[in-house]
Formats: structure tokens, C-alpha cells, sequence
């Protein structure tokens, strides 16, 4: 009959409607793999390249290859070590304030209380805002000395208009970032909160718990995995901050980041695309070390979540 | 050690007019294991998270020890919960669960070690005070959260459906387990459960609570052989009791059967519609033709084993009626039968008001 095949037939017929499956789930993603490789990976090999050349264009000059002599500099040079340290304690210090923040958001909305969805999207505002428009509207509103909202509240009080952007640059720029950041934090940090159980805490009312024991031994604990991630997105994202700081203060004082260091080196006037190459690999390999970090984090998230 | 007083305690939800519980009056003795039931929606749970502190006390005012604690805090009534879902604090250990309480209270740690040492051994929890409540079975969630209550000492223990989690088995062993503890712990208990047999071999006394109204309080056999109101004589009890609407204008006779009633109740003084109540262990297949008999044809048979119950379904004012007969193990009724069934035990009649009539 023609329903009786030998064994080994058998398999050969199963391998090849595995081979035929997995191709038929690989094809639609094709497109998207070479459009990703295009415009990331080839370009990251150029770099990569690059970095190892001597490659000035004013005054033309043509490529050489110098092999490390980038890197050795990179470390050498001390305004990228100053523009890395930027970089550090701009991301740092905006990752911490906005987690701080939105954590305190996000426990206040987690009650309810009449027009609770109407704030909530109230609050998220400042995360849809574009960079750019957030440091201008932050530049020119909002620190401006003579027409800053800021300075005017400074101003009713009796105290001297300040130029904020060029005065603080840095902190500035935290300012902004940490507006524009905590509304992130704050739903991520509300997710995690509305998925801890409320007879939780009320075994812990009932136990003799303060709100604050409550929340320093409880929920806290809880919204571990939930800030990990936060700080984890926000660092990724936050190291790579550019626009803010082009708009506000174009690099001034204590202000120019990684990113923004690489750019003046390059095709922001410096024209230097070797030295400029290197940079931003050291950069993406900090990049790597801490995404592959972080996403160790994000998979111990998932899979608590499972086994809860 | 304490005695529990609800009196006249109401609470009404923001937003509604109907009571959830409606000035719900109970005494629960030193000791005892009063069970809460009645079906969802009856105010049992909300019942018992007024006693916890967890519910405001719109009206009314509820005791612990004689002392009012009608507006005072979960923690200031050292009382100890059992949450249905047990709710143990996922990122602590069985021991921090069960330590948990105590270190609220400040207690030394050693101490702390002690007592949760003690409990864990009452449990059988001891090789798991180590573990996460996740690395745990269901049964043994359930074990750490009855460990987290026991070790305060509680004035009382209230348990929320502790038991809906398990699985059948499980809940049958575990029921015994706990009535046990509760027992040799001496502790006053409140537990709620929607299952009716959990209340009845549970309960030291049973309260059967439905829309928020009290409607009986009573040991199990009493709820069982006396009930007060038609929705008691209906709710406890599997299968259900036999309620039959009779129009009682001319005696009171089920499908041509009269139905007999002890002394206690006067059949002439009846009128207009009521309900009759009949077991199905007090109702038997008999020949035909017996005195006061009811026909009808078989339509279901339950072989349980040691006992089967065969629906009977009749005619009765006109409308088809199906009642449940208790019969013997491996009986030879089936589907299709014509039988006649007979009253041969106590019956029970509810007035139009829904109270029982007689003693």
C-alpha cells in the first residue's frame, strides 16, 4: 500500500517538512534582516574599518592604515575622557532622578481617585515630546533669562534672572532629560505596581506592617525586576542622548557627551573620520557590555513571571 | 483566646443603596470555629475583612474581647488572616513569611527563629523554610500561609476560602487537617467558605448568610434537620432538599400525595402558596399502589456506590416537577421506570413568607 513507507522514508519525509516550515517562518523576516543589515551592520564595519585609518579631510588627505594608533589616542586624549565622564554622570544622574520620580508618580497614581486616566496621560506627555522640540521648548520657554517661565517665577520671588542653559549646562540638560524620562519610568514602575496583588498588602496590613514597612519590605522588593528594566532601557537610551544637548547648549561647558564629542570630531567641523571612528566603537562596546547585561536582567525578569 | 461580637454591623459599598451586609448580629464563643457561607455575593467574605479591619463599619459596631475595635486598624485587633489566595510575599522565604508579623512587632530575632521553628514543625514545613513561596506546591502555600497566622498567637484566626485552591483530594484531607489544628490550637475562628460541606464538617456552628442577611445561625445537624427558612433548607444539604410550591387552599398534597407533617404543624391553618421540603433520604421508591404514593417515571439515575439518587419526575398543579430520591447502592431503577415514591421521614413546610411553620 502506498501508506506503508520504510522508517528511514519516513524520516526523510518529516526532516524535509521541518526544513520546508522553518524556511516558510524565516522568509517574511528576510526583508527586515537586510534592511537592518544595510543601514546598521554594514555601516558598523565601515566604521570599524575606519578606526583602524588615518582619514582627515581637511586638508584631503588620502586613507592609511595606522592599525590601533585611534584607540591608543582615544584613551590618551582627555577631552574624549571628559566627554565619557560626561556621559557617565549625565545618564546616571538622569536614569536615578527619573526612577526616583517616577516611582513616587507612579505610587500616587496607583490609587484611585476621579480623572485617574485623564492624569496618567496628562503625565506620559513629556516621554511623546520629540528631543529636539524638548530642548527648545525647554531652551527658549523654560530657562530662557529673559523670556524663561523659570525666571519669571524667579523674578516674582526677588531673585535675579539666571541663564540657566549656559550657567548649569549640564544640569540643564539633566533637567530635561529627567522630565522627559520619569513619565517612562513612571509606567513601567506602574506596571509593576498594579500587578502586585492587593491581598498582599493587605496581609501585610493585617500582619502589623507600617505603609512604610509596607513598602520598604514588600513592595519595594516587588518593583525590583520593574526599576531593573527601567534602568536598564533609560541607560541604553540616555548614553546616546545627542539632540538635547546640540539645541540647548551646543557642547558648552561640562556638557559635551560621547556622542556629541564624536559628532564635533566628524562631520561637526573636526572632519577627523578616523579618530572619530574609534570613539564610537569604544563606545558601542560599552554599549554591548551593558545591553548584554541588562538584557540578563530583562530575562530573569520574564521568567519570574512565569514561575509566579 | 477571645469571644467575637458583631452587632448590628453594616457595610454598604460607595455607590450602592443595597447593604453588602446588613446588621449582621453574631456571637462567636471562645474557641469555637463559627464557618461564614452562603453563595457569592451573600456578604460572607465582606463579613469577615469588617471583623479584620480590612472593611469600614458603615453602621453597627463589631467586639474583640468585649473591646470595640469597630474603628480601629487591621494591626491594632491581633487578629491573623488566611487569604484565598494565601497571599505570601513573593520575595521572602517561608521562614521571613511566617516571621514577617513579629518583626513588625519588633520582636528579637532569636525569638522570631523560635517561633517560626515552632510552627513550621506543627506544618511539616520545616525542610522548606528555606524555599520561595513559587518553589512551593499549592498544599504547601497553603500550609505557609496557615504558618504565618499561627505563629502571632492570634485572639483569632480568620480564613478567607482557604481551601478553593486545592484540588478536590487535597481539599478533603486538608479540611480535616485544619479543624484538627484548629482544635488543639484552641484558637476562636471565623472561616468563610461558598461550599456547604466544608461549613457543615467544619463548623462548630454554621452561619448561613445570603444578600447580606443573616438568615440562620445553628450547629450543622440543627441547620441540617431544622431549617429556618426556605433559602437555608435549599442551600445546605447535597443533593438539595426537595422545595415543592404547594397551593395549600385544600390540604397539602405533592402530585396527588399527601404529605405528612409532624404535630408541631397545622396543615388547615395554611392558605395560599407554600413550600414544601423533603429530603431526598426521607422519600423511597415503593410499589405501586402504596397509600399516598406519588407516580412518576425515572428520568436520571446517580450511582454513587454506597448510595444512588434517582430523579422522579411527575406531574404536580399542572407543571412537570423532578424529585430526588435517595435509593440504595446498585440499585436496579433505571432511566424509564415507572415508579411510585413515598414520604418515610420528616418533612418540612415554609410559609409564603418563607419561615419555617412548626418546630
Amino acid at each position: 500500500m502506498a501508506a506503508v513507507t520504510s522508517n528511514s522514508t519516513r524520516e526523510e519525509q518529516v526532516k524535509a517538512l521541518q526544513k520546508k516550515e522553518a524556511r516558510r517562518r524565516r522568509l517574511p523576516l528576510l526583508p527586515a534582516l537586510l534592511f537592518t543589515i544595510v543601514v546598521t551592520q554594514v555601516p558598523f564595519l565601515m566604521s570599524l574599518y575606519y578606526s583602524f585609518t588615518k582619514w582627515t579631510v581637511t586638508p584631503p588627505s588620502p586613507r592609511e592604515w595606522i592599525g590601533i594608533e585611534n584607540y591608543t589616542d582615544a584613551f590618551t586624549n582627555m577631552f574624549f575622557r571628559q566627554a565619557a565622564m560626561t556621559s557617565v554622570i549625565m545618564t546616571l544622574t538622569s536614569v536615578v532622578l527619573s526612577v526616583i520620580l517616577g516611582t513616587g508618580v507612579a505610587l500616587l497614581l496607583d490609587r484611585k481617585f476621579f480623572g485617574q486616566g485623564f492624569v496618567r496621560t496628562l503625565i506620559i506627555t513629556p516621554f511623546l515630546v520629540m528631543p529636539v522640540v524638548a530642548g527648545l521648548v525647554w531652551k527658549n520657554q523654560m530657562f530662557s533669562a529673559a523670556f524663561g517661565v523659570l525666571n519669571w517665577v524667579l523674578n516674582q520671588v526677588g531673585v535675579e534672572s539666571i541663564e540657566f542653559a549656559s550657567k548649569f549646562p549640564r544640569w540643564s540638560i539633566v533637567g530635561v532629560l529627567v522630565w522627559q524620562w520619569t513619565p517612562f519610568m513612571m509606567l513601567i514602575i506602574l506596571a509593576g505596581l498594579q500587578g502586585q496583588s492587593s491581598s498582599v498588602i493587605e496581609a501585610a496590613k493585617v500582619d502589623g506592617a507600617s505603609p512604610r514597612a509596607t513598602f520598604f519590605q514588600i513592595t519595594l522588593p516587588h518593583l525590583r525586576p520593574y526599576i531593573e528594566l527601567g534602568v536598564l532601557l533609560g541607560s541604553i537610551y540616555l548614553i546616546q542622548v545627542f539632540d538635547h544637548i546640540v539645541v540647548m547648549t551646543g557642547g558648552g561647558p561640562g556638557s559635551t557627551n560621547v556622542p556629541l564629542f564624536v559628532n564635533q570630531r566628524s562631520i561637526g567641523g573636526g572632519w577627523r573620520f578616523g579618530s572619530a571612528s574609534a570613539f564610537s566603537i569604544v563606545v558601542v562596546v560599552a554599549t554591548i557590555i551593558l545591553a548584554t547585561f541588562g538584557l540578563r536582567v530583562l530575562s530573569g525578569l520574564l521568567e519570574g513571571e512565569e514561575a509566579a | 483566646m477571645a469571644e467575637v461580637r458583631f452587632d448590628a454591623a453594616s457595610r454598604i459599598y460607595p455607590g450602592t443603596e443595597v447593604p453588602a451586609v446588613n446588621e449582621l448580629n453574631l456571637d462567636i464563643a471562645d474557641g469555637e470555629l463559627l464557618v461564614l457561607v452562603g453563595p457569592s455575593g451573600s456578604g460572607k467574605s465582606t463579613a469577615l475583612r469588617m471583623l479584620a479591619g480590612l472593611e469600614f463599619i458603615d453602621k453597627g459596631s463589631v467586639f474583640i474581647n468585649d473591646k470595640d475595635v469597630t474603628l480601629a486598624p487591621p494591626q491594632d485587633r491581633d487578629i491573623a488572616m488566611v487569604f484565598q489566595n494565601y497571599a505570601l510575599y513573593p520575595q521572602m522565604s517561608v521562614a521571613a513569611n511566617m516571621g514577617f508579623a513579629l518583626k513588625q512587632q519588633g520582636i528579637p530575632k532569636d525569638e522570631r527563629r523560635k517561633r517560626v521553628e515552632e510552627a513550621a514543625r506543627i506544618l511539616d514545613l520545616e525542610p522548606y523554610l528555606d524555599r520561595k513561596p513559587k518553589n512551593l506546591s499549592g498544599g504547601q502555600r497553603q500550609r505557609v500561609a496557615m504558618g504565618r497566622a499561627i505563629v502571632r498567637s492570634p485572639q483569632v484566626f480568620l480564613m478567607d476560602e482557604p481551601l478553593s485552591n486545592l484540588d478536590a483530594k487535597l481539599r478533603v484531607q486538608t479540611r480535616t487537617e485544619l479543624a484538627d489544628l484548629q482544635a488543639r490550637l484552641g484558637v476562636t475562628t471565623v472561616y468563610v467558605t461558598h461550599d456547604q460541606v466544608e461549613a457543615m464538617t467544619m463548623g462548630h456552628r454554621v452561619a448561613v448568610l445570603d444578600h447580606g442577611v443573616l438568615q440562620q445561625v445553628a450547629r450543622p445537624r440543627d441547620l441540617y434537620s431544622k431549617p429556618e427558612n426556605r433559602f437555608v433548607a435549599g442551600f445546605i444539604g447535597s443533593p438539595a432538599m426537595n422545595l415543592v410550591d404547594v397551593d395549600a387552599t385544600n390540604g397539602i398534597a405533592i402530585a396527588g400525595g399527601t404529605v405528612p407533617f409532624d404535630d408541631s404543624v397545622n396543615v388547615a391553618n395554611q392558605s395560599g402558596t407554600v413550600s414544601v421540603g423533603v429530603r431526598p433520604e426521607h422519600l423511597s421508591l415503593v410499589t405501586d399502589g402504596t397509600p399516598d404514593s406519588i407516580a412518576g417515571e425515572v428520568t436520571v439515575v446517580e450511582e454513587l456506590g454506597s448510595e444512588a439518587f434517582v430523579h422522579v419526575r411527575t406531574k404536580h398543579q399542572g407543571d412537570d416537577l423532578t424529585l430526588v430520591v435517595r435509593d440504595e447502592g446498585e440499585t436496579s431503577t433505571q432511566r424509564g421506570d415507572q415508579v411510585s415514591v413515598a414520604f418515610t421521614g420528616p418533612t418540612h413546610l415554609f410559609g409564603a413568607d418563607g419561615e419555617r411553620v412548626g418546630d
